[in-house]
Parts: structure tokens; C-alpha cells; sequence
């Protein structure tokens, strides 16, 4: 299956040549150059003094910074866990249809992502609002207590991003349940092993890559993000993408700003190399010779 | 017949139109090793597969000593399957991998680990426990499917082509090693396989299949000595096919000759075929043919003679051992006399 990267044909590295300039170019290049601004002085009005110093970085972890960063994470971890969860199930459930049916749901599940993003927030804020289509329903149904505010809270933010990034787990989850040979949970069945046994010993670890990936997926898409804090949360409160914002366009406070996003980089790092490590576990490790 | 340990009554599958088993009824005896022997879409894993549970019969029942297991689903029933895939998890090691049937049975930690340890022994696998199944090879995975499914000790195991993936001569080491393995653990082996040779040499009765149905079964001395109809005696071995019209003289060949032949099955015998090794050199037997050597085939062990005569289009097969030959060295174009018996000679229907 990997001899094509294995052979000593070069000309596969030929064909990823573009690709790597591009990424090289447009994304190792500036986060460099953020790498280096995180280290200078924040000039007295504004601008960037060219000393070297520790304090952007120290800075961070202040805890009224630290704690906005801590918050994020939450909010990024309670959305990935969420979708995970929505997403597996949906995705189980294409993988055990029809072979010829699964397309068509799969372009379904993906649908939303043909829309343009700040529409799809909006259109929560329509659901979401005091006299929203939500609160309406909950009316018509009968209910007449009082209704909490939904919109502008945090669990508006989480179900904002949820919903947007939802598809991509869905996506990441179906592609290693779509592979699996029936002949596995079957052979599990065999030996004895229940419906829910052979699903959570066999099915669920084969398939953890793809959870691993939308959760990092979904992860790292939510803590970095604004737009959907900024309307949904209704600046009640800040998570780190906003602050990084902020320091870059109002502040103007640039090396606070490179050394967020520069510990914002770090995290992600670190969990896509976690997510790494589960998908080889997973794969049952590399090819040994005999001995 | 209801003391047979495993009956297959009447058992039936449809696909949507394909009948992909059509009206089986088998009885198969404890501790036998069963040979379910037929050609490619045969019907024999969907056969296979209704006993392990994984379809459900369209019609028939499936009795296990006494009791039917028709119904049951695939944890509940006393019978392991040897998958054509092997169907190991990769992400357990082997050991893990062998444990796990042992760990659905819920037995104490302690047994599990002995049982697991005393089969990796069996199959000389002791040193590999650790491994990871994309980290051996096909021959160990082999093994460790069959261990997997042996270290439960099921009433029968069902093993669907299970040296199919081997090259030959790891073949016939592992068809000795499955009989000795059967031999030790007395239990019921039911093997599926499309190799003719594979199935004389491991098993003790051999069915064959033919369109989802059941063609002949049988020891396999019955199946090679006595086949039934024309395909079972072209499917098993080499076999020798002459045309003849039956008349009041009896079978006569193409030539004018008359065939004498003890085993006639069914009416209206059009067609007469013996066996390679029955043609012995010279006009020593009953029936007699003449004709010219095109072809010899050297295979070590023997080797066989192609013969063009006017009995048939195809020329007909003789063989010779390697003593024979080396006496006689037959050549090309050689003029040859062969003869053989009329208990040799098969009669069967067009
Ligand atoms: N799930 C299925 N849906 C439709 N048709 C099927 C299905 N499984 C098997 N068949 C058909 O049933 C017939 C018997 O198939 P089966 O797999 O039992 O053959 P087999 O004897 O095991 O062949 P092989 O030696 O190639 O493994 C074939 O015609 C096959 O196409
Ligand atoms: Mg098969």
C-alpha cells in the first residue's frame, strides 16, 4: 500500500513541489516571522522597539490572560467532544447503509459547508434570539415558564461551533469506518462477542484515528476562532482568538499578540503530534521483518 | 440417520434470484474431518457462513446434537469459523488476538492466560506473542486465525480455504498439521476448499458442490474410485474421456471397438472415462486402444503420456512412473498400445 512513497522514484517529491512552496511561503515563513515578533518590545505608541525580551511570553501566562486562555480551551474541548460524539454516530450510521446509498448522505452531511460561514452564524442568532424560532417552538409546544436568554452565552458559542465544524468529523470518522472489513466485528461476533462488546473492542478502537483527527480538527478550528464568539457570545466574553485580534487591530499591540498566537501554535502542535501517536497505535504499528 | 452429530436439512439461500444454496441436506458425524469441495461461486462459503450464523437460512434447519441453532446468533453458538480473510485484529497482538474468544466466555484471567500460552505452542508461535498481526507472515497469520478459533474448543470449527493464501509446499506441511491438529483436539472440522488434492489428502468425507447443491459425498477413496457423474469425475484427479453410443453390443467407441465397463451410472451412457494410472503398456486388459505419443509431461513423481487416438478430440492421458519410464523412454510420435479393465471403466450419461 505505501510502496508508492517507499520507491526510490523520485518523481512523486516533483509533484508535491508546489504544494510545499506554497505552504512554505505563505505559512512557515510568516509564522516565523510572528516566532521572532513574539521576542521585541511593544513600542510606547504602538510599533515595534527591536530589543529582545521575555515579557510578551510571560505576559501570557499573567492569569487574567491565562485564564482567558484556559477558558478557550474548555469551550474548544466541551465543542470537539460534542461533534465527536454527533459525528461518529452520523457517520456509523452512513457506513452502515447501502455501499451505493452512502455518497448521497455523505454530500448531505456536507451540505452546510457550501454555505458561507458568517450566513450559518447568523442563522443561529435567528434561532437562538429572545423571540427566536427556538423560544417560538417552546411557546406553541405550550411551555410558558420563563425562558432563559440563550443567545449571547456561552453554550451559544458551543453550539455555534459545533454545528459549523460538525461535517468534518463526520468526514474523518466515516473514512476509517467505511474501511473496515465486515469480516472483523463478524470474526468478533464469532468468538463470542456481543453486538456491544465487538462495537467497543473491536469497531471503536480501529476507528479512534478518525475520532482523533476531527476531535484535534475541531479543536483547533474552535480555540482560535472569533467570528463565532464575537456574534454568538455577543462580546459577553473573550475567547484567546479574540484577544489575539485585538491586540493586532485595536491594541496595537503586536509582539502580545505574536506571543499568544505563538503559545495558541505550541498547543496545536502538541495535539496534532498526540493525534499522530493514536493513529499508529492504532494502525497496529509498523511492519517488522521476521526475526 | 438422527443420531448424526451436525445435521444440515434441506438448508436454502437466496440472494435476491441468485440461489446461492439450493436444498443441502448433510449429516456429519463427531470428530470427522468434512471436506466441502466445489468450484469458484459453488456455494460454499454462504454454506459456511449459515452454520457460523452470519445469514440466515431462507429455508432448512441446522441441528447440533439434537437441537437446532438455526436461530441462534453468532456469540451464542458452539461453532468457530476460520475466516478466508482471517480476519485477525490488528490492532491486538497475538496473544491478545487469542485471548479474546476466551475473554467472551468470561473465564478467569489465570486459565486464559495458560490456555493462550499452551496453544501458541501447539502452533510454535511462542516467540511471536508480542506481535502485531501486519508483522507476520501469511503462514503465521494463517496459524494464528486457526489457533484463535481453536483455543475456544467449539463443538465444530468451520474453516473457509484456510491454506488457500500458502504457497505449495507450505500447503502440504499445514494439510498434515490441520489433520494432526484435529486428531488432538477431537473436534469437528468442517474445511472448505476449491483443491481437489488438498481434500483427498486431509479429509475423512469429502461433499461436492456444484451450483449450491450437493453432487456427491463421500470417503474420498468413493469420490476417486467411484464418481457419480461426469463432473465429479472430471473435477477430482484426471480422467480420461471417451465418447461411445450404447447399442445392443453394448458401449461402442468411435473406432468400432466395443468398451467394457463394470461401473455404469444412470441410463443412456454416452460417454466412457478411465483413470491415467488404470492404462497399463501392451494388449493386456479388456479394452485396448491404439495411438501416438505427442506430448510427455515429466512431473518428478511420474510421467504422463499425451496419446492422440481416434477415440477422442483430446488426447488421452497416460501415466507412467519413473521406473517405467526410464525402462521404456518413450518418444515423440512413438506408435503405442494401451490397455486396461472393464472394473476400471466408468459409463455416464451425456
Ligand atoms: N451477499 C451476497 N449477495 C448476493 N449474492 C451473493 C452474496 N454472497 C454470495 N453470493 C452469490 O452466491 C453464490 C455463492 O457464493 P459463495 O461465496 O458461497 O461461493 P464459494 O463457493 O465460496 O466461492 P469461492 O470458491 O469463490 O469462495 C455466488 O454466485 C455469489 O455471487
Ligand atoms: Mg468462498
Amino acid at each position: 500500500m505505501n510502496g508508492f512513497l517507499m520507491s526510490t522514484d523520485r518523481r512523486p517529491m516533483l509533484l508535491m513541489t508546489p504544494a510545499l512552496l506554497w505552504l512554505f511561503g505563505l505559512m512557515v515563513v510568516p509564522c516565523l516571522l510572528i516566532l521572532v515578533l513574539a521576542f521585541f518590545r511593544r513600542g510606547i505608541y504602538g510599533g515595534i522597539e527591536y530589543t529582545w525580551t521575555f515579557e510578551n511570553i510571560a505576559l501570557v501566562f499573567d492569569p487574567l490572560y491565562f485564564q482567558i486562555f484556559m477558558k478557550s480551551a474548555g469551550i474548544a474541548g466541551l465543542s470537539a467532544a460534542i461533534a465527536c460524539v454527533l459525528g461518529y454516530a452520523a457517520a456509523y450510521a452512513i457506513a452502515a447503509m447501502p455501499r451505493r446509498h452512502q455518497p448521497l448522505l455523505l454530500f448531505f452531511a456536507v451540505l452546510p459547508f457550501w454555505s458561507n460561514y458568517l450566513v450559518r452564524t447568523y442563522a443561529w442568532i435567528v434561532l437562538l434570539n429572545r423571540e427566536g424560532l427556538i423560544v417560538n417552538l417552546a411557546r406553541w409546544i405550550g411551555y410558558e415558564g420563563e425562558l432563559p436568554s440563550m443567545l449571547y452565552t456561552e453554550q451559544a458559542v458551543v453550539i455555534g461551533l459545533v454545528y459549523n465544524y460538525l461535517p468534518f468529523v463526520i468526514l474523518s470518522c466515516y473514512a476509517p469506518l467505511s474501511r473496515l472489513s465486515p469480516e472483523i466485528a463478524e470474526a468478533s461476533r464469532d468468538l463470542g462477542g456481543s453486538a456491544w462488546t465487538t462495537f467497543r473492542r473491536v469497531t471503536l478502537p480501529m476507528t479512534v484515528p478518525g475520532i482523533a483527527t476531527g476531535f484535534v480538527f475541531v479543536f483547533v478550528l474552535s480555540i482560535g476562532n472569533f467570528v463565532t464568539p464575537a456574534l454568538l457570545g455577543g462580546g459577553q466574553f473573550q475567547m484567546i482568538g479574540n484577544l489575539v485580534y485585538a491586540q493586532f487591530l485595536t491594541a496595537n499591540d503586536w509582539p502580545f499578540g505574536a506571543a499568544l498566537s505563538m503559545v495558541l501554535i505550541a498547543v496545536m502542535l502538541g495535539l496534532l503530534m498526540g493525534q499522530a501517536v493514536v493513529a499508529e497505535r492504532a494502525s497496529g504499528g509498523k511492519r517488522a521483518p521476521d526475526g | 440417520m438422527s443420531d448424526a452429530f451436525l445435521s444440515i436439512k434441506d438448508v436454502n439461500k437466496t440472494f435476491g434470484s441468485v440461489h446461492a444454496v439450493d436444498g443441502v441436506s448433510l449429516d456429519i458425524h463427531e470428530n470427522e474431518f468434512f471436506a466441502l469441495l466445489g468450484a469458484s461461486g459453488s456455494g460454499k462459503t454462504t454454506l459456511l457462513r449459515m452454520l457460523a450464523g452470519f445469514e440466515d437460512l431462507s429455508g432448512g434447519d441446522v441441528v447440533l446434537e439434537g437441537a437446532s441453532i438455526a436461530a441462534l446468533p453468532p456469540n451464542r453458538r458452539p461453532v468457530n469459523l476460520m475466516f478466508q480473510s482471517y480476519a485477525l485484529f490488528p490492532h491486538m497482538t497475538v496473544a491478545q488476538n487469542i485471548a479474546y474468544g476466551l475473554e467472551m466466555d468470561r473465564l478467569p484471567r489465570a486459565e486464559i492466560t495458560s490456555r493462550v500460552a499452551e496453544i501458541l505452542e501447539v502452533i510454535q508461535l511462542g516467540h511471536l506473542a508480542k506481535r502485531k498481526p501486519d508483522q507476520l507472515s501469511g503462514g503465521q497469520k494463517q496459524r494464528v486465525a486457526l489457533a484463535r478459533a481453536l483455543v475456544k474448543r467449539p463443538k465444530v470449527l468451520l474453516l473457509d480455504e484456510p491454506l488457500g493464501a500458502l504457497d505449495k509446499k507450505l500447503r502440504s506441511e499445514m494439510q498434515l498439521e490441520l489433520k494432526r491438529l484435529q486428531h488432538e483436539f477431537g473436534i469437528t472440522f468442517i474445511v472448505v476448499t476449491h483443491d481437489q488434492e488438498e481434500a483427498l489428502v486431509m479429509a475423512d468425507r469429502i461433499a461436492i458442490m456444484r451450483d449450491g447443491g450437493l453432487l456427491q459425498v463421500g470417503t474420498p477413496q468413493d469420490i476417486y474410485e467411484a464418481p457419480e457423474t461426469r463432473f465429479a469425475a472430471d473435477f477430482i484427479g484426471v480422467m480420461n474421456f471417451l465418447p461411445v453410443t450404447a447399442g445392443d453390443q453394448g458401449f461402442v467407441a468411435r473406432d468400432g471397438s466395443v468398451i467394457l465397463a463394470d461401473r455404469v451410472n444412470g441410463t443412456g451412457g454416452a460417454i466412457a472415462a478411465v483413470r491415467p494410472e488404470r492404462l497399463v503398456l501392451g494388449d493386456r486388459g479388456q479394452n485396448t486402444l491404439r495411438g501416438t505419443v505427442t506430448n510427455t509431461a515429466y512431473h518428478g513423481l511420474d510421467l504422463l503420456l499425451h496419446i492422440t487416438t481416434r477415440l477422442s478430440d483430446t488426447p488421452v492421458i497416460a501415466r507412467m512412473t519413473a521406473e517405467m519410464a526410464d525402462h521404456l523412454r518413450p518418444e515423440m510420435g512413438q506408435e503405442i498400445t494401451l490397455s486396461w479393465s472393464a472394473k476400471d471403466t466408468h459409463i455416464f450419461p451425456a
